[in-house]
């Protein structure tokens, strides 16, 4: 069982290494991800953001415009995640409270 | 070779994070640390979308008026920022369940330890 676990750990190891080493160089401007257009000649979602948050919201932070402006309902549902944790929270240590 | 080097060690790093949580995961017998090391096994994919998110010669996407928004190379790429943002949320929320779960089992049963905890529970 012990050495089923470390072939595990060795061989999730070497296939992450091997699989890191076919991507971009970090920091690399040219990498297609920071590129302003795609491949196929649409404009990278990215790039679009960088260059249009300003005029759509109104805002400087550009993070701030994608979080609470292109994506307020999905923050929102992110929300209601966190409120349900603290609602189970909540309702197991009440549960251990009445139990002693 | 040196450039190879120079632009994946940050990657390297990342999985060598992954591997110490995963061993958390696998190998120890508390139901604490095997979360600990749930908690290091999320803070790399965190850190592995970051450093894959870094741009040289750019600041943070915050917009400057001294700087030209129309090149785009000016600015860090926003998207992975912020879905780690959620990411980080999410994690938290969920990490604050498992331990109030691992509380009510220590009240229960008087222990963490998963071997004893299968001895009991049988």
């Amino acid at each position: 069982m012990k050495a089923l676990k470390i072939i595990i750990l060795i061989l999730f190891a070497s296939v992450m290494i091997y699989a890191a080493s076919d991507l971009p160089y970090r920091g690399d401007p040219d990498n297609l991800m920071h590129a302003e257009e795609s491949i196929t000649g649409t404009k990278v979602v990215g790039s679009y953001v960088i260059q249009e948050a300003y005029n759509d919201a109104k805002t400087p932070n550009i993070v701030t415009v994608i979080l609470g402006d292109y994506r307020s309902v999905d923050t929102f549902g992110e929300q209601v995640v966190v409120f349900t944790a603290g609602l189970i929270t909540i309702l197991i240590l009440r549960n251990r409270r009445r139990l002693t | 070779m040196l450039d190879f080097f120079l632009g994946h060690y940050a990657y390297w790093f990342v999985v060598i994070l992954m591997c110490v949580g995963l061993y958390g995961i696998l190998f120890k017998k508390n139901l604490v640390k095997k979360t600990i090391g749930l908690a290091i096994f999320q803070v790399s994919v965190v850190l592995y979308f970051v450093s894959i998110a870094s741009k040289w010669d750019a600041t943070v996407p915050v917009r400057d008026s001294n700087i030209p928004v129309e090149q785009v190379a000016n600015y860090l790429n926003p998207l992975p920022h912020t879905l780690m943002l959620t990411a980080i949320v999410v994690g938290v929320a969920t990490l604050g369940v498992a331990f109030t779960l691992l509380m009510a089992i220590y009240n229960r049963y008087g222990t963490l330890d998963e071997q004893e905890l299968l001895e009991e529970i049988q």
